[in-house]
């Protein structure tokens, strides 16, 4: 990690997952094998070389560090009741979203800071990055979409609306731009993803 | 003599023409690729949107110029007696306005975003039971879609010039071009990728600012053609010398003193209005000097295939100005 690591590289955490070794992001020699090649297959190589190399690193980074504060810290999460996705429980949230929190927190090392309230005031913190995640059953077609980051859909349901069967992908919202962190948050959701469907039944109405 | 006839490509020519609008099916299909491709990818990046919509917008011109190759050979008609040759600077025209006016509309767009310091997020994507980050796949995607920007400049470049085609012209170093519309992109998804928010939409303002670029390239082109700008050098500024090697054409004549030619270019061809000053000795009555000036159209005609259309008129003097104009009975020389 110390040899010729570039200067604002995060400092190495025990149990990250994706491991770097510096050596292999080093370009090939311009003037190696591929000089005789058309200018666009001498463009690829390398191209593809530094991407391969890029994702073994630990990229992408957090332009606020959210991920690094977090993984041992404390990740504060945002949640508007919506049962039967987030519940009110004396212990801050319940329901199907708090599983995620959980996983997360257990998988991080983190504690949870729960800040419950309406959806307007949390999303509104998490534009600002003020909150780490918020949780309260949004689905992707959120009018928030745009200010926050939503992930990708976890579970589809299908409900009743207007007599028609509908599909709601739901989806939690967590910092924009924040990337790295935004990563880990859906790596985990993938994870759980064949649970969803028993804990939405377990909560059927 | 009739006042008007369709322009027609010479017979060696006729297969490049052909191969214009094959490459014009080409580079739509290829781009709408490309643009799926970055569509599919897009996230919520700034820079993935304006290369996205970039990619669309190139194939606006090979769109206009389809449509206008199917008019310019028409035979002129009672409305259009000149004919429908100048049906390319309308397809720069549509090109010339759609480009501008995106271009300024995506430039306003990533500068808020810059402005209003938006982070731009990007998660995962899952391909093949993999998930990665997105960003990796957007960089993919611009790869792509550099390399058939790239190859349509290189197919494109070679027809343009053996037809002096303009329009193909512009096409080729607008696709040309691409790779650094592609090129910002991919280095604003890097900056990302390492933490730095901005490079996203400051990527997509220099992918912006490349199109506003092509459209104004466009709108010259337009501009030129309504002032009835002289014949230029084909992606250049230059005059040509064609009216010049016209006018010496018709100074050969035997029968002529002095000639000067006034051109202008109507698509893919040239057109214009040739003045000869015959020789006061030359003793031709009224019907031989007809005869001889409308063999000396056909003559000049020659000199070039694209020429068509010529007017030739006789008059008794010309200015030795550039270019000539037409004097008072010899009174003015």
């Amino acid at each position: 990690m110390s040899n010729g690591a570039l200067a604002n590289d995060p400092p190495p955490v025990a149990g990250d997952t994706t491991t770097c070794r510096r050596g292999e992001r080093s370009l090939p020699p311009p003037d190696g094998p591929h000089r005789t090649l058309a200018p666009m297959h001498r463009l690829s190589a390398p191209l593809l070389l530094t991407a391969a190399a890029l994702a073994a690193c630990n990229l992408p980074r957090d332009p606020d560090g959210t991920l690094d504060r977090v993984r041992g810290g404390t990740m504060r999460v945002g949640m508007v009741i919506d049962t039967p996705w987030v519940t009110d429980s004396s212990d801050g949230a319940g329901g199907i979203e708090r599983t995620i929190v959980n996983d997360l927190a257990r998988e991080l090392g983190a504690k949870v800071e729960w800040h419950p309230g309406p959806a307007a005031a949390l999303l509104d913190s998490l534009h600002e990055r003020e909150l780490d995640m918020v949780i309260g059953g949004f689905t992707t077609q959120s009018p928030w979409k745009r200010q926050v980051a939503l992930t990708k859909p976890y579970y589809t349901d299908t409900v009743m609306v207007h007599g028609k069967r509908t599909e709601q992908p739901h989806a939690v919202a967590v910092a924009p731009g924040e990337n790295a962190w935004h990563v880990v948050v859906e790596r985990v959701l993938r994870g759980k993803k064949n649970e969803f469907p028993a804990l939405r039944q377990a909560r059927a109405r | 003599m009739s006042i008007g006839s369709a322009f027609a490509f010479p017979e060696e020519m006729r297969e490049l023409h052909r191969r214009i609008r094959r490459l014009s099916w080409l580079s739509i299909v290829l781009l709408f690729i490309a643009g799926t491709l970055i569509f599919l990818t897009v996230g919520q990046s700034q820079a993935m949107k304006t290369a996205w919509i970039s990619d669309i917008l190139t194939a606006v011109p090979p769109m206009a110029l389809l449509v206008a190759l199917r008019y310019e050979l028409r035979p002129p008609s009672k409305r259009f007696p000149s004919g429908y040759t100048r049906a390319v600077s309308v397809a720069f025209l549509v090109t010339a306005s759609i480009l501008s006016i995106v271009g300024l509309y995506l430039l306003y767009d990533s500068l808020t975003k810059l402005l209003r310091r938006e982070h731009p997020p990007i998660g995962t994507i899952e391909l093949f039971g993999n998930q990665f980050w997105l960003g990796w796949a957007m960089l993919v995607t611009l790869f792509l879609s550099m390399c058939v920007g790239i190859t349509l400049g290189k197919l494109k470049t070679p027809v343009a010039k053996k037809l002096q085609s303009k329009a193909l012209q512009a096409e080729a170093e607008m696709n040309q071009a691409e790779w650094m519309s592609e090129g910002a992109a991919i280095l604003g998804i890097l900056l990302v990728a390492f933490g730095f928010w901005w490079g996203d939409a400051a990527a997509a303002a220099f992918i912006s600012i490349e199109i506003i670029r092509d459209g104004w390239h466009n709108v010259r082109q337009v501009i030129g053609d309504l002032m009835d700008e002289a014949p230029t050098k084909l992606g250049k500024k230059d005059l040509e010398d064609l009216p010049d090697r016209v006018a010496a054409v018709a100074r050969r004549l035997p029968w002529v003193t002095d000639a000067g030619a006034r051109l202008r270019e109507h698509g893919h061809a040239v057109t214009g209005e040739i003045f000869i000053v015959p020789r006061p000795d030359s003793g031709m009555d009224a019907a031989a000097l007809l005869r001889a000036t409308e063999d000396a159209a056909r003559q000049i005609g020659d000199v070039d295939w694209r020429l068509h259309g010529l007017a030739v008129v006789p008059v008794t003097a010309l200015e030795s100005s550039i270019p000539p104009r037409v004097g008072h009975d010899g009174a003015s020389r």
